[in-house]
């Protein structure tokens, strides 16, 4: 085998060579649309669930497509009235509609997920032109991120729930908290993809050429001018990706909004949660719905932001 | 280099106005510099160290939900004693790493075969991509939920099995999650899911960085393929590969979400992770002491894995930097 590319015999045998190319295209093809059905399937189940009715959800053997398409999942999560008539519906204490989350976790991601991109980037602009914090301070920002959620959220649930209402009643006499609070959730979702804005964006910082910069403060541009007309522009496609990327963060984000937020603020993936441990036993055909409304629109902005994917998951070490 | 001209050109407020002046005192070099620094430090150290340091006092008190936090007592070291003679916190930690192992090493090997063939492939590579990458997309609650509906006793897998087991007598009807072997596998399954798409984008990251002209050159000298795998390839790509397992492992380690949606930790406590572990102690069992003790061990073991891994991607990252440089 390994002499037949020898030097000598470069230029193999015509018939032999095609008939090799012949097939591999096609195993390489069977095996990556294999993998294409096994990663489709999932997410195929839960929006073909989205449409059974009750009755349809858990029969044997079950049905690969909704018998009888209906819409009424989508209508009871959609649905203002809470009181109206639903599956048992009045038998549990969590209302169904949809609305209260996801204006809770639009509010959330949007708000840290901005307030993170602007620290971020002049951050990324400071350590970028200036070296600011030192060597060192780039890599220790990744701390933050690999710290697991749960050792987070124990400490910040005593703060959020102990030190800040004590210490606020010490100060200015009056208890503020800010667990559960839409306020609170953003603070701290600001925190954690702080690193990931800070990586990202210096990769995109460090692509402006300085000399760009040094012209145009020749030429007598301030220095905030010059960041607004020269390096904002040049960077302005990468705020975007970057702020998609720790949006669709966020918007994923479960441990941290279940463990400080209980009844009044929910974002939606806690929603969903709730709907297992509902007296009723667990709402199949609600859940799908809710999972469908939850990531189709993360999705397509995740396939938009595609080809910069890896550079956001890993901290801009991979570009392409 | 960039000092001097920076500094050389400190320019004089001209115009009046507070806004004006705002704008000059902004473009003073030192302010211009620290104030991003200042900013972001500063939230770091209010909602992670300035946490964290009450959390060390808490851990040291003996304190439940059901008492005021004002009344608790110092208990010395009693928490610690506790967490560390607990057989739960042990054995869901080394769960946690279980699951951790098993799971990315089959996304390791499946990520790296996959990016392999999709380099490889030249018609409908886009969509390939595009459709590998969706699962990194799905919020994992999303992924848990979907495949607790695939595991139940009346669901797609027992469907596709059931000629199998009809043939071999058993009921279909398998109830995959109230078996403790069969339960942990789910998760590892539902984690290999979502998150062999990274590990295909970062390799085929890897892949498409890989400089042509040696492949080529090594070709006309005379290596057959598997020999420019083993010896031109596979170093060059080192660094994605090390990336790969660095990202990976933290991020496998902090597993929760499935956990929660599939099993609730059971049957048992066979699918408890750390994590989940944890949030049952402080959130179900109101141990907050316990908890604040535990999560203090545990950022003291994860940080010594946090530094290794850290200075892995550095490293890796400047290799990576200096091929890229070399290839292009």
């Amino acid at each position: 085998m390994s002499n037949a590319h020898s030097k000598t015999q470069a230029a193999t045998p015509a018939g032999q060579k095609d008939r090799r190319r012949d097939h591999m295209p096609l195993v390489r093809h069977a095996i990556l649309i294999g993998w294409a059905l096994i990663i489709m399937f999932p997410i195929f189940w839960m929006l073909q669930t989205s449409f059974k009715d009750s009755g349809e959800w858990v029969t044997w053997p079950p049905n690969w497509l909704p018998q009888d398409p209906t819409l009424k999942n989508y209508q009871q999560i959609f649905t203002f009235d809470v009181s109206g008539s639903g599956v048992a519906r009045e038998a549990t204490d969590q209302p169904f509609s949809i609305w209260g989350s996801l204006r809770d976790s639009l509010i959330i991601c949007t708000l840290s997920s901005l307030i993170a991109l602007f620290m971020g980037t002049f951050l990324a602009y400071s350590i970028s032109r200036f070296n600011v914090g030192g060597k060192k301070f780039r890599h220790m920002v990744l701390l933050v991120r690999m710290i697991p959620p749960i050792v987070i959220a124990i400490p910040l649930l005593m703060y959020y729930a102990v030190l800040i209402p004590f210490a606020t009643e010490a100060v200015f006499g009056a208890r503020i908290s800010l667990f559960d609070t839409r306020i609170g959730m953003s603070i701290l979702y600001l925190t954690v993809t702080l690193p990931f804005v800070i990586w990202m964006m210096l990769s995109f910082v460090d692509e402006v050429p300085y000399t760009l910069e040094h012209a145009a403060r020749i030429m007598g541009a301030g220095r905030m001018y010059t960041l607004r007309k020269v390096v904002l522009p040049l960077v302005a496609s990468g705020m975007v990706v970057t702020f998609l990327f720790v949006f669709i963060l966020n918007w994923a984000e479960f441990l941290l909004a279940l463990t400080l937020t209980h009844p009044d603020v929910s974002t939606l993936p806690v929603l969903l949660n709730k709907f297992q441990s509902a007296s009723e036993g667990r709402l199949y055909g609600p859940q799908a719905a809710i999972g469908t409304v939850i990531t189709i629109p993360v999705v397509i902005l995740g396939i938009a932001i595609q080809k910069h994917l890896v550079k956001g998951f890993s901290f801009g070490m991979l570009r392409r | 280099m960039a000092d001097v001209t920076l500094k050389a050109a400190a320019e004089p407020a001209v115009t009046k106005g507070a806004l004006s002046r705002f704008g000059a005192w902004l473009s003073q070099e030192r302010v211009f510099r620290w104030i991003p620094f200042v900013l972001v430090e500063g939230t770091f150290i209010l909602v992670i160290i300035i946490p964290f340091l009450l959390t060390i006092y808490i851990s040291f008190l003996r304190w439940r939900a059901n008492r005021p936090f004002e009344q608790a007592q110092l208990s010395g070291f009693r928490n610690y004693e506790q967490v560390l003679t607990d057989a739960g916190f042990w054995a869901s930690l080394g769960r946690t790493f279980y699951f951790a192992g098993t799971a990315v090493i089959f996304e390791l090997v499946i990520g790296f075969f996959l990016a392999m063939l999709v380099h490889r492939v030249v018609r409908g590579r886009r969509i390939y991509i595009t459709l590998f990458l969706i699962p990194m997309m799905v919020v994992p609650v999303v992924a848990g939920y979907n495949f607790s509906m695939i595991y139940l006793d009346s669901g797609p897998l027992n469907q596709l099995l059931s000629p199998f087991t009809n043939m071999l007598g058993i009921n279909p009807r398998i109830r995959w999650l109230s078996d403790p072997t069969a339960a942990q596998l789910a998760i590892i399954i539902a984690d290999i899911w979502q998150w062999t798409s990274l590990t295909f984008l970062i390799f085929l990251s890897g892949f498409s960085s890989l400089p042509p002209q040696l492949i080529n050159a090594a070709r006309v000298l005379g290596a057959n393929k598997r020999q420019i795998f083993f010896w031109i390839e596979l170093p060059l790509l080192k660094p994605a590969i090390v990336i790969a397992v660095v990202i990976r492992s933290m991020e496998a380690l902090k597993l929760f979400d499935p956990v929660v949606l599939l099993t609730f930790g059971g049957p048992g406590t066979s699918t408890q992770t750390i994590a989940y572990y944890l949030w049952e102690q402080v959130w179900q069992f109101n141990k907050y002491s316990f908890g604040a003790a535990a999560s203090i061990l545990l950022l003291i073991l994860f940080s010594v894995l946090i530094f290794v891994g850290i200075w892995l991607l550095i490293r890796q990252r400047n290799q990576f930097e200096q091929q890229q440089e070399t290839a292009t």
